[in-house]
């Protein structure tokens, strides 16, 4: 008789197929070398980026962090209702996922058009260059990420996941996290790194 | 309820030949997919001293010097890549086989992936060509030439990815839905073929920037979109190479060997 | 179930929490440049481990797997902070 414990003794699983931690690891590790990049151009004129830097609006960006922080919040609720069977919590919650994506998108989106607007642009020096490329490859993921969700939301509508059908949406969901904690990286290397 | 006779053999038919099979010449054509990788990296990588390749920002005069300085180089390694170039069209041919045992014989993405392969070695070949001819002609060209010839070959090299595009996509779809317990290419070949397929897209920058990481020798379009490609095709080729003795042991299994 | 008592919710409030004390604390003037910097790289790597361990559930995945993500963040904010330091004060 085997003695019944009330630790829940669950084998280690990645959440979704796994093929997408290949390309979660392989994503990762682009972006750290563009970090890296990055980081070597500044090294040849601290000057040029810091005041460049200081054109960036901080507050938008740190709302930015809270907007893909709450999103994953909501996205991780979802697949915890999908594991608990309950089926009429996921609409809103990927619901949600969604539209704080679309917000993102939008935020993004005006911080660029003020940018275009005072004349600042990808070829207007080093450190824009790599704002734009940095922010823009983010944003793709964003978009694609909610145009995912927002297809889960449909599915999860008519009921079609619970605990025995969730490895798409948990693939998805892993691919969200990944871009969200992206940004919690690029926030501060764009926006708030102070030069000495 | 069957309305159509049983087929003469057990076996489904999509999974075997449906007609005769050369193994062993199979296999040397999907071998030619690692000499080739292995022929442009020691020629144009490293011979040509590509890596990272000259910049895009480099004026006319400083072209016509680099070609100067790298002629005979230049004229050993170009040549030989341009003509070796088409072992990637027999590699890519031996691919859409074993893709024809997944998907079925005729099957059109196995069809996509021979033709984007061998599409893909057009603007290889041109662009060999194009500066092949630059270093040979480098004394009697002036520096506004030269420079226009640089140029001509990185669009032509880089921006004609879509067609390689469509090879990859091909691949990891069909190598995806492989129904065996142990696919013939593992799932993260499959993925990791996304990866290099979603990598391509920002190299569409090159013609905008001649600095930075989206310039043609920066990190983004060269060392990130080169070396996505470089890594995905070994991993793929190991596994082409392996699938042809499962795929005929699978044939004599089923007594379907043409002996 | 209440959403108050999910793990998630509660890593959800630190990040927003750590969130506000970078961009509205730590970036404001009254810290040195190196305070600041180091503080707000050594907190997104925090983040981003807990968005690794709880959002993605990495906390449950193969050793092998966690242990290789986990080292991720801790590379990064190294890295960046190794050329941070390395960079010329301006005048």
């Amino acid at each position: 008789m085997g003695v019944v414990t009330t630790e829940q003794v669950k084998p280690r699983r990645l959440p979704g197929v796994e093929g997408i931690w290949v390309f979660i690891g392989a994503d990762s590790v682009i972006f750290a070398i563009l970090f890296l990049s990055f980081m070597q151009d500044r090294l040849k004129n601290p000057a040029l980026f810091e005041a460049s830097r200081h054109t960036l609006n901080m507050n938008l960006g740190g709302l930015d962090t809270v907007i893909l922080l709450t999103s994953s919040w909501s996205v991780a609720l979802a697949v915890q209702a999908m594991k608990r069977d309950q089926i009429d919590r996921e609409p809103r919650l990927l619901l949600g996922g969604a539209v704080t994506g679309l917000m993102f998108v939008v935020s993004k989106s005006f911080e660029y058009f003020q940018k275009f607007s005072h004349g600042l642009n990808p070829g207007t020096n080093a450190f824009y260059m790599w704002y734009f490329t940095l922010t823009g490859i983010h944003l793709v993921h964003v978009v694609v990420g909610t145009s995912l969700l927002t297809y889960l939301w449909v599915r999860s509508l008519r009921g079609t996941y619970d605990h025995l059908h969730r490895a798409v949406p948990e693939s998805v969901a892993s691919y969200w996290h990944l871009v969200d904690l992206l940004w919690v990286v690029l926030f501060p290397l764009l926006y708030l790194m102070r030069a000495v | 309820m069957a309305i159509h006779a049983e087929p003469p053999t057990v076996t489904p038919a999509r999974g075997l030949a449906p007609y005769p099979t050369d193994y062993r010449s199979w296999k040397i054509l999907a071998w030619t997919g690692p000499v080739f990788l292995f022929a442009v990296f020691c020629l144009w990588g490293i011979l040509a001293d590509n890596m990272p390749p000259f910049p895009a920002s480099a004026t006319p005069v400083e072209v016509k010097e680099h070609f100067q300085e790298m002629r005979p180089r230049l004229l050993i390694a170009l040549s030989i890549c341009l003509t070796m170039t088409a072992f990637y069209m027999s590699f890519c041919v031996a691919t859409a086989r074993v893709m024809e045992r997944i998907e079925g014989p005729g099957g059109i993405l196995s069809k996509l992936e021979m033709m984007g392969g061998t599409i893909t070695c057009a603007p290889v070949m041109t662009t060999m060509s194009i500066w092949l001819t630059a270093a040979h002609e480098v004394n009697n060209l002036s520096p506004e030439i030269m420079h226009m010839l640089y140029w001509f070959g990185w669009f032509t090299f880089d921006l004609a990815y879509f067609v390689t595009s469509f090879q990859i996509a091909a691949i990891s779809i069909v190598f995806m839905r492989d129904k065996r317990e142990k696919k013939l290419v593992p799932n993260a070949v499959s993925w990791w073929g996304w990866i290099t397929f979603a990598s391509f897209f920002v190299v569409s920058a090159i013609p905008f920037v001649t600095t930075g990481p989206l310039a043609f020798h920066g990190v983004i379009s060269f060392w990130i979109a080169f070396f996505t490609w470089f890594i995905w095709i070994p991993a793929l080729s190991y596994y082409i190479i392996k699938a042809i003795p499962r795929l005929q042991a699978e044939d004599a299994a089923a007594g379907r060997l043409n002996d | 179930m209440s959403v108050l008592r999910e793990r998630v919710t509660w890593v959800w409030l630190g990040l927003v929490v750590l969130t506000c004390v970078t961009t509205w604390g730590l970036s404001k003037d009254l810290f040195s440049p190196t305070v600041a910097v180091v503080g707000i790289f050594l907190i997104a790597a925090v983040k981003v481990r807990y968005v690794m361990l709880d959002f993605q559930e990495l906390r449950y995945a193969p050793i092998p797997v966690r242990a290789a993500f986990e080292v991720w963040p801790w590379a990064v904010a190294g890295i960046i902070l190794g050329f941070w330091f390395a960079a010329p004060a301006i005048m």
